[in-house]
C-alpha cells in the first residue's frame, strides 16, 4: 500500500501493467491541461509578477524591479503579523480539533451498531459551506443578540456581555471555535476508520494484561494509529494555512488586523490595495512555506522514500 | 470492546458523552434553523427565544422574491446548481481517465505526475487569483459558466484523481488480465471491467467535486464581475454585506438554503463520502 509512488511494480505478467506511453499520455492529458491552466500556470505567472513593481493604481510606475518588493517586505510589519496570526489560529484549531476528534472517535468506537447513524450526524459541520459557518458564528458571537453571551451569562461564566468580534483576543477565540466546530468531524472520521483497523488480538492482549483505560489508549491504541494521526494533522495544518471564508466573513481580518491571516492579507493587498506585484511576491513566499509542509506530507505517506 | 459496554457506570458515562457531543454538533445547526423561522422583531428579543414562539416562513418568502440590484437571489441558486452540476460530470470523467492511466500504466513521468497531483492539492487558491483573473480577461472567460466550471474542475481534480486511483488500485489486476486475454482492449477493460466495479469510488469522487464547487467562495468572487453570474457564496456576501448585515433572520434563512443541498447529499451518500475521504487522505 505504501510503495505506489516508487512505481508500483507488479512482477511477472506484462498484461497487468501496461507500458504503452502513448495511451497513458492520452488518458492523462485532459486532466494535466486543466490543472495546468488553473493551478500551475497561475502559480508560475505569480512568480513572474513578483519580480515587478505592478500596482493597478500606479500603472505609470510599472516595470521590472525585483528589489522593489523586497524593500516593501522589509518595511512591512503586517506580513509578519499575519504569519503570527496564522500560526495562532492554526495551532489552536488543529490542537483542539485533534483532541476533540480523538474523543469523538473513541466514543463512536464503543457504539458499533449505532455507529452509522451517529456518524451521519457528526459529519454535518464538515460539509456546511465555509461562508455559512462564518455567518452562523458571526451571529452566535454577536455582542448584542449573540446566543454565546446569553448561554455563558446564564451558566454564570461571564457577568457582562462580551463584544466578541470587536476585540482582538476574543475575536481570535471566536474564529477558533468556529474552525474547530467545522473541522472536528474530519479528525473523527479519520480516527474512527483507523481505530476500526486495529486488530482485535491487540486490544485483547491489553485487556488480558489488565491495562487501565488510559494506559491502554497511550500504550496500545495510539501507537497503532500514530501514522494516521500525524498525516491527518499535517493535512489539517495545510488546510488551516489556506482557510479563507470563515475568517473573511466573521471578521474580515479585523479588528485592527488582529485576526488578519496570511491568505487574507495576500487577498487584501491584491484586491483592496491593487498592488499585484507585492501580492504575488508575498504569495510566492507563502507557497514556499506550504510546499515545505507538502513535501513533509509526501514523505510521511511514503516512508521508503524518506529513507533514500 | 464488548466487555465494557455492560458496566452500568461506564454506560451512563458514555451516554452523557454522546449527549454532549451531539449538543456541540447540532446546537449551531439548530440555532441557524430556528433563527430563520423568527420574525425580524423576534430575532432581537433579549433574552433570545430558544424555541421560536411564533414560527414564520417570512424570511424564506423574502428570499424567494428578493433581489441584489436587479438580480433575483434565485438566480444565484440556478448559477450554483448549473456550475456545480457540470463540474461533477467533467471532474469525474477527467479523474476517471487520469486515475486509470496512473493505476494501470507504467510510464516515464509517472512519479513526477503523482507527486504533482499530491502537491497541487495544497496550493493556496488566493495566490492563483490574480494571474487567473488576468488570464480570464484575455481569454474572454470572465462572467461565463465555462470559466467557473474550468476553475472548479482544475481546483478539485487533484484530490479527485488521488481518491479515484486509490479505489481503482483495489480492483484486482487479474481481472484486467483475463479480459485482455479474451481480446479486450485497454479502454475496453476500463469500460467493461473497471467501471462497473468502481461505482462507490465514482460516487465518492462526484460528491467531493460537488462539495468543492458548491462551497467555493474565492473563484466566483473574483472571476465574475457581473452580479447575475455570481454563485451562492459570493451572492450571499452581496446580499448580506453592508446595510443588511443585521438581518439575522434573512441571513440564517439563506444559510439554511445554501447548506441544505450539501447536507442532503451527505445524509444520503455519507457511506461513499467517508470511504473516499479516508482513502484519498491517508492511503497512497
Amino acid at each position: 500500500m505504501l510503495h505506489v509512488l516508487a512505481g508500483g511494480h507488479v512482477s511477472g505478467n506484462s498484461y497487468r501493467i501496461d507500458k504503452n506511453n502513448r495511451l497513458a499520455s492520452i488518458l492523462l492529458a485532459p486532466a494535466v491541461v486543466v490543472v495546468g491552466f488553473v493551478s500551475l500556470y497561475p502559480l508560475a505567472y505569480s512568480g513572474y509578477l513578483s519580480l515587478f513593481n505592478y500596482r493597478l493604481t500606479r500603472l505609470d510606475e510599472m516595470g521590472f524591479d525585483p528589489t522593489a518588493n523586497i524593500g516593501k517586505l522589509l518595511a512591512d510589519s503586517l506580513f509578519a503579523k499575519s504569519l503570527g496570526n496564522t500560526l495562532v489560529v492554526t495551532a489552536f484549531t488543529v490542537g483542539i480539533g485533534l483532541v476533540l476528534g480523538m474523543v469523538f472517535a473513541l466514543v463512536l468506537d464503543q457504539l458499533t451498531e449505532r455507529f452509522e447513524k451517529l456518524r451521519g450526524i457528526l459529519i454535518m459541520p464538515w460539509v456546511i459551506p465555509g461562508i455559512v459557518v462564518g455567518y452562523l458564528f458571526m451571529y452566535i458571537f454577536d455582542g448584542n443578540v449573540g446566543v454565546a453571551n446569553y448561554l455563558l451569562q446564564t451558566m454564570g461564566f461571564i457577568d457582562a456581555k462580551i463584544p466578541w468580534l470587536m476585540r482582538g483576543d476574543t475575536a481570535m477565540a471566536a474564529i477558533i471555535v468556529a474552525n474547530v466546530w467545522n473541522q472536528t468531524p474530519f479528525y473523527t472520521l479519520m480516527f474512527a476508520a483507523a481505530l476500526k483497523g486495529i486488530p482485535v488480538s491487540v486490544k485483547e492482549a491489553a485487556y488480558v494484561e489488565g491495562a487501565s483505560r488510559a494506559s491502554e489508549f497511550f500504550r496500545v491504541t495510539l501507537p497503532q494509529i500514530k501514522t494516521v494521526v500525524v498525516i491527518t494533522s499535517l493535512l489539517e495544518i495545510i488546510r488551516n494555512f489556506n482557510n479563507f471564508p470563515i475568517i473573511f466573513t466573521m471578521t474580515g481580518g479585523g479588528p485592527a488586523h488582529e485576526t488578519l491571516t496570511s491568505v487574507l492579507y495576500i487577498y487584501k493587498v491584491a484586491f483592496d490595495q491593487y498592488d499585484m506585484g507585492y501580492a504575488s511576491f508575498i504569495g510566492v513566499i507563502w507557497v514556499a512555506i506550504l510546499m515545505g509542509l507538502a513535501i513533509l506530507y509526501i514523505r510521511l505517506l511514503n516512508p521508503k522514500e524518506a529513507r533514500s | 470492546m464488548m466487555r465494557r459496554r455492560h458496566r452500568a457506570a461506564g454506560k451512563a458515562g458514555l451516554a452523557i458523552l454522546v449527549a454532549v457531543i451531539l449538543l456541540w454538533t447540532l446546537f449551531p445547526v439548530y440555532w441557524m434553523v430556528s433563527t430563520s423561522l423568527k420574525s425580524p422583531t423576534a430575532v432581537f428579543y433579549n433574552p433570545p427565544e430558544l424555541f421560536p414562539a411564533e414560527p414564520t416562513a417570512e424570511n424564506y418568502g423574502k428570499l424567494a422574491g428578493g433581489t441584489v440590484g436587479f438580480t433575483p437571489i434565485s438566480r444565484f441558486f440556478a448559477n450554483s446548481s448549473i456550475v456545480s452540476g457540470v463540474t461533477i460530470v467533467v471532474a469525474v470523467l477527467l479523474a476517471l481517465f487520469a486515475s486509470y492511466g496512473l493505476s494501470r500504466f507504467s510510464f516515464r513521468l509517472k512519479r513526477p505526475v503523482l507527486v504533482g497531483v499530491l502537491i497541487s492539492q495544497m496550493f493556496p487558491l488566493v495566490v492563483m487569483l490574480t494571474p487567473l483573473y488576468i488570464l480570464y480577461i484575455h481569454t474572454g472567460m470572465i462572467n461565463t459558466y465555462r470559466g467557473l466550471v474550468i476553475a472548479f474542475t482544475g481546483f478539485t481534480l487533484p484530490f479527485c484523481i488521488w481518491m479515484l486511483k486509490s479505489f481503482m488500485d483495489t480492483i484486482p489486476r487479474e481481472l484486467d488480465e483475463a479480459a485482455i486475454i479474451e481480446g479486450c482492449s485497454r479502454l475496453g477493460v476500463l469500460r467493461r471491467v473497471v467501471l462497473p466495479l468502481l461505482a462507490p469510488g465514482l460516487a465518492a469522487t462526484g460528491i467531493f467535486a460537488f462539495l468543492d464547487a458548491w462551497n467555493n467562495l474565492l473563484f466566483p468572487m473574483s472571476l465574475t464581475t457581473d452580479v447575475s453570474m455570481k454563485t451562492l457564496p459570493p451572492g450571499m456576501i452581496l446580499a448580506f454585506g453592508g446595510e443588511f448585515k443585521h438581518d439575522w433572520g434573512g441571513m440564517m434563512a439563506a444559510s439554511v438554503l445554501v447548506a441544505l443541498p450539501v447536507v442532503a447529499v451527505m445524509v444520503f451518500l455519507q457511506k461513499y463520502l467517508v470511504s473516499g475521504l479516508t482513502a484519498g487522505s491517508v492511503k497512497d
